[in-house]
C-alpha cells in the first residue's frame, strides 16, 4: 500500500458514492419512497467524509508519480483544481443533507419536501457532475488513450470550459493560506473553538449515556448535537484549508493519517448510533434511567475516539516527516 | 551608542536583557528535559494535557453558558451544577500543565506580553465562573426563570472571555520574542 494505491482506492467513494446517492434520491422522488430518500441523505455526508480523505491522499499520489516519464504537471494541476471545486460542493451537499436529516427526525411522518431537500437535490446533482470531471481529469494523467484534445490541457467539452473558470489554482490557494501567520493563527484559533463546542456538546451526552449525571433526561441533551456539528464543521473547514496550505507537511505525517482514521471511525460510530436502535432506546429516557449496553458502548467509543483525535492532532507537529517514501 | 548627536532618544539602540533567573530555570534538569527530550512524554505530552484541560473547562462552561442564554431550553438547569466539578478538574489540569509549560520555556512565555494578557483574561473568566456557581446555582430554591435572569449576563461574558482566552493562548505561538534565553 502506497499513496497512489490509497488514492486510487479511495476515489471510488466520492465519485461513485455520490452518483448512487443521486440515483437513490431521484428514484425516491418518483416512487415517493421515504426510505430511499433517507438512504440518500445518509450516503451524502458519508461520501463527504470519504471525499476529504480522498482529497488528502492526492498529494502523496502526486509526489509518487510526479517525476515519472510522461506525467504532466499541468494535467495534475488541472485535476487538483477540479478536485478542490468538487470537494467544496461535496461538503455543502453533505452539510445540507445532515440538516435535512435533523429536521426530519422532529417532523411529522412522512417528512415534507422543503428548502433543505431542494438544496440537497441541487447540490448533489452539481457535485455528481463535478465529481465526473474530477474523475476524467484524474484519468487523463495516466491514460492518454482517453484524452480527446491534442493539447494536453485543452478543454474539449463545453462543460469543461465552463467549469474550468471556477476551478481554483492549487498553488495560488496554497500561497494564500500561508501568506500571513495571522491568518494561520486565526484558522488554528477557530479549530480550538470548534473543538470546545464539539467536546462540550458530545461529552455531556456521552457521559449521561454512560450513567453520569443521571438527573438529566437524555432527549434535551441530544438537542445540543447541532452545536457539536457546527463545531465539527468549523474544524472541517479550518482543517481542509490548513491542509491545502501545507499539504506535504501533513501528508508525510503518521499522526495526521491516524487522526483521519479516528474521524472516519467516529463516522461509523455515529451511523451505528442512529441506524441501530441505540438512539431510540435512549431518546425517551428520563432522569434516573439507565441507558442500554449498546448505547453505552457507542458513547464510550465516541469519547475515546474524540480524545484520540485531540491527541493525534496535537502530535502532528512533532511527527512531521515520519512517513518516508522509497523510490 | 552616541549620546545627543541626534534628535532621537539616546536609548533607541538599547534593548532590555531578560532577567537572569529565566536562564536559571532553563538550565534546570526538568526544563531541559521537557524541551530537548525526544520522548513523546515530554513537551508535547504536557501540551496535550493542556488541551484536554481546556476541552473540559471551556467545553463544560460553554454548555452552561449556552443553556443560560436559552439554547436547548428543555435541559433542566439545576443539574448543570454538576458540570462545575468537571470545570474545576479541567482548570486543575491546566494550572499544573501550564506551570510545566512555563518551566519548559520560561523566557518564551514570561517575556511575552500576550502571556500576561492570557492569564488576566483567564483570571476574569474563572471569576465569572465562580459568580455563576454562587449567584445562579448555589441557591436551590431559585426557579429556572430566576436562575436565567441572574445568569444570562454572566453567561455572555463567560463566552466572550473564554473565546478571548483561547485566542490569546493560540497567539502565544506567533508572538514570542525569544524561544530560549538569548546567549
Amino acid at each position: 500500500m502506497n499513496f497512489v494505491h490509497l488514492h486510487l482506492l479511495l476515489n471510488h467513494f466520492p465519485i461513485l458514492g455520490t452518483v448512487i446517492g443521486v440515483g437513490l434520491l431521484l428514484v425516491s422522488l418518483l416512487g415517493k419512497n421515504q426510505d430511499l430518500r433517507r438512504a440518500s441523505l445518509i450516503i451524502f455526508p458519508a461520501m463527504a467524509l470519504m471525499a476529504i480523505v480522498t482529497f488528502f491522499s492526492g498529494t502523496g499520489a502526486q509526489g509518487a508519480i510526479q517525476k515519472a516519464p510522461g506525467v504532466s504537471d499541468a494535467l495534475i494541476t488541472r485535476h487538483q483544481g477540479a478536485a478542490m471545486l468538487a470537494l467544496l460542493f461535496m461538503e455543502i451537499t453533505g452539510a445540507i443533507s445532515l440538516i435535512a436529516l435533523w429536521k426530519s427526525r422532529a417532523a411529522p411522518r412522512p417528512p415534507r419536501w422543503d428548502w433543505s431537500m431542494s438544496a440537497v437535490l441541487l447540490f448533489s446533482l452539481l457535485t455528481a457532475a463535478l465529481m465526473a470531471r474530477v474523475g476524467t481529469t484524474g484519468g487523463d494523467i495516466r491514460h492518454p488513450e482517453i484524452r480527446t484534445g491534442h493539447e494536453e490541457v485543452a478543454e474539449s467539452s463545453t462543460f469543461g470550459k465552463i467549469v474550468h473558470r471556477f476551478e481554483p489554482s492549487p498553488d495560488k490557494f496554497a500561497e494564500l493560506m500561508t501568506a500571513s501567520k495571522w491568518w494561520w493563527a486565526f484558522m488554528m484559533d477557530m479549530h480550538f473553538v470548534g473543538l470546545v463546542l464539539l467536546i462540550g456538546s458530545v461529552g455531556i451526552l456521552d457521559l449521561r449515556m454512560l450513567g453520569f449525571a443521571k438527573q438529566f433526561p437524555i432527549e434535551p441533551l441530544h438537542r445540543l448535537v447541532p452545536f457539536a456539528m457546527f463545531g465539527f464543521g468549523l474544524n472541517l473547514i479550518t482543517g481542509i484549508l490548513a491542509f491545502t496550505g501545507m499539504s506535504a507537511f501533513y501528508t508525510y505525517d503518521w499522526a495526521f493519517w491516524m487522526k483521519m482514521l479516528a474521524i472516519l471511525l467516529l463516522g461509523v460510530n455515529v451511523a451505528a448510533f442512529y441506524l441501530t436502535d441505540a438512539f431510540e432506546s435512549v431518546a425517551t429516557l428520563g432522569p434516573g434511567q439507565d441507558a442500554p449496553p449498546l448505547a453505552k458502548f457507542i458513547a464510550a467509543t465516541s469519547l475515546i475516539l474524540w480524545f484520540a483525535v485531540i491527541t493525534l492532532g496535537r502530535y502532528i507537529q512533532p511527527y512531521s516527516d515520519t512517513i518516508t517514501v522509497h523510490k | 551608542m552616541t549620546p545627543h548627536t541626534s534628535r532621537k532618544s539616546p536609548v533607541r539602540e538599547m534593548s532590555l536583557v531578560p532577567p537572569l533567573f529565566l536562564q536559571t530555570i532553563e538550565d534546570t534538569a526538568l526544563s531541559t528535559w521537557l524541551r530537548e527530550s525526544e520522548s513523546p512524554f515530554a513537551f508535547y505530552f504536557v501540551l496535550l494535557f493542556h488541551t484536554f484541560g481546556l476541552a473540559l473547562l471551556v467545553g463544560a462552561n460553554v454548555i452552561v453558558d449556552l443553556r443560560l442564554l436559552g439554547i436547548a431550553r428543555a435541559i433542566p438547569l439545576a443539574p448543570m451544577q454538576r458540570l462545575f466539578r468537571i470545570m474545576w478538574v479541567g482548570f486543575a489540569i491546566n494550572a499544573l500543565s501550564g506551570v510545566l509549560l512555563v518551566i519548559a520555556y520560561p523566557t518564551k512565555s514570561l517575556t511575552n506580553p500576550d502571556f500576561y494578557v492570557k492569564l488576566t483574561i483567564i483570571g476574569l473568566a474563572i471569576w465569572v465562573m465562580y459568580k455563576l456557581r454562587t449567584n445562579v446555582f448555589a441557591d436551590a430554591t431559585l426557579s429556572e426563570s430566576e436562575m436565567t435572569a441572574r445568569g444570562a449576563k454572566l453567561a455572555k461574558w463567560s463566552l466572550l472571555l473564554w473565546f478571548a482566552a483561547i485566542t490569546a493562548g493560540r497567539l502565544l505561538a506567533y508572538t514570542y520574542k525569544y524561544l530560549t534565553y538569548p546567549s
